[in-house]
């Protein structure tokens, strides 16, 4: 990044980059997405801060931010944006990034929203694919909330909403050589 | 005989089993064969992507690789997410073979990925390789009456730049099924705005919120029963929505039905086909509404500004 005539080196930029495919520094700071993320009044920092602080270069504060965990991956805003940059996919790299170098925000809301990926994929490696009431179950005893929806359980379970049984996929041992063998990826890069 | 490869989705034998049987029903009176994916698993959903970069393009790979063994050239997705997953793979391997054939080497079992068969989503096949000529022509049923606000959400039109299909603001295919139906479909601003999706039960409060949006944006529609093509956004609107009111404090009892449940019935199959049971918010009230007498736009009451400009001309 050149500022002011003088080369500056921004590794988090150019990381954040290669991983999303955009060009942050593209970035404009108009502010549309901001008012189009149905999610943006629960981020510390809404996305035109975050690109901005990518810019920047700020690695450590941006990995502490909220925001890359609250993003839906709805797409609402690089569908508006007027300088194409796919926004859900710089917070999802600036997460990966965050994930691999063990950058954990104390927050308790992050904390809740990993849990359920962590045990989603965790059902996944097990059966292949997923069962919704062994996931919720699961999300309370692992979350200390036991409580929780159960107001909703004699109804959903009553109706049928909700069956009480589950399929696995055949080859399930398949499934866990995927897993292996992506986790392996994920450290050679 | 149209065949189609047949991803049902985990959410098709759990929550969303009403929406797998009634599509079996609407593709039996459209004359397309559903072969589901032999073995198929979960497509990682929003959770690989969120936590991982490889495993979140191996499993919808896995997939993929699996409907190429089968001689039909089109997947068709029930889930939206599923589909975007699918979509988003699809789109990263054929534009990068380097990084295809490093993900393939996840799944060398199964074989090598090609890329020659084609992904869509239920609604964009219902739309595009049926068409709302063929299914107004099998409508018994005209469901007249009926007013609906079409609900799309994010996936099933956005990003642009992977579905190719229908618009990502104000996208109009489902209107045009449901006006094939004969029902109304009502001006709903928020068709593609996102409901909280997996927040459902991580961050249940965010879901009230912005299924909440949609419900009070739906009513102040007209409509008496919102259409999706999502498993997720039917729960979090139907299975949350009696704590919506809670919070609210507003009564909104408007049932959310899949597409395929109305096609369903507006192509003969008894109501108990669309296995009303399954529906926390009770669907007989909106569906009682059929047969009725849409208002002519005579009888609503002409503004005064109108008045006035008539009794000018006068």
């Amino acid at each position: 990044m050149i500022l002011l005539g003088q080369q500056i080196e921004n590794h988090f930029l150019e990381e954040v980059n290669r991983k999303s495919g955009s060009n942050v520094l593209e970035c404009y700071q108009c502010g549309k997405c901001v008012s189009t993320c149905p999610v943006s009044n629960y981020m510390d920092f809404p996305p035109r801060e975050i690109m901005q602080m990518v810019k920047l270069g700020l690695k450590e504060e941006t990995y502490m931010a909220n925001s890359m965990w609250f993003c839906l991956t709805c797409a609402a805003c690089s569908g508006r944006c007027p300088r194409e940059i796919d926004i859900p996919r710089v917070m999802e790299a600036i997460r990966h990034l965050a994930i691999g170098e063990n950058a954990d925000p104390d927050n308790p809301r992050v904390k809740q929203i990993r849990k359920f990926h962590e045990i989603f994929l965790d059902m996944i490696k097990r059966y292949g694919r997923n069962y919704e009431l062994r996931m919720m179950a699961e999300f309370n005893i692992r979350t200390r909330n036991l409580f929780k929806d159960m107001h909703l359980a004699p109804k959903a379970l009553l109706k049928g909403k909700i069956p009480l049984g589950h399929e696995r996929v055949g080859r399930t041992k398949a499934i866990q050589r995927m897993f292996r063998m992506a986790e392996k990826l994920e450290e050679t890069k | 005989m149209t065949t189609l490869t047949y991803f049902p989705g985990c959410s098709a034998h759990g929550t969303s089993e009403e929406f797998d049987s009634t599509l079996k029903l609407v593709m039996k009176t459209l004359g397309v064969q559903l072969e589901e994916l032999p073995d198929w698993n979960c497509c990682g959903a929003t959770s690989a992507h969120v936590m991982t970069e490889n495993l979140a393009l191996a499993l919808p790979l896995r997939n993929l690789v699996l409907a190429e063994r089968l001689p039909h050239k089109t997947m068709g997705i029930a889930c939206a997410s599923c589909y975007s997953r699918m979509k988003a793979t699809k789109a990263e391997m054929d534009a990068h073979p380097a990084l295809a054939q490093k993900i393939n080497s996840t799944i060398v079992e199964e074989g090598t990925y090609k890329g020659n068969v084609e992904v869509k989503s239920m609604l964009q096949f219902f739309y595009e390789d049926i068409g709302t000529g063929q299914i107004k022509a099998k409508v018994t049923y005209p469901l007249k009456g009926l007013k609906v606000a079409c609900y799309y959400g994010c996936l099933l039109t956005r990003p642009q730049r992977i579905t190719r299909f229908d618009s990502p603001e104000y996208p109009m295919s489902m209107d045009h099924i449901m006006e094939a139906l004969g029902a109304t479909a009502t001006p709903f601003d928020f068709k593609t705005e996102c409901c909280g999706a997996s927040f459902s039960i991580s961050n249940t409060e965010v879901v009230l919120s912005l299924s909440g949006i949609l419900l009070e944006m739906a009513r102040e529609s007209g409509a008496h029963a919102i259409v999706v093509a999502c498993p997720l956004c039917q729960s979090n609107l139907d299975m949350r929505q009696p704590d919506i009111e809670k919070k609210s404090g507003i009564t909104y009892r408007i049932p959310v039905l899949y597409i395929t449940q109305l096609m369903a019935l507006a192509f003969g199959y008894p109501l108990k086909d669309l296995k009303p049971a399954k529906h926390i918010v009770p669907i007989e009230p909106a569906l009682a509404h059929i047969g009725e007498e849409i208002e002519s736009p005579q009888k609503t009451p002409k503004s005064k500004k109108a008045v006035e400009a008539e009794s000018e001309v006068e």
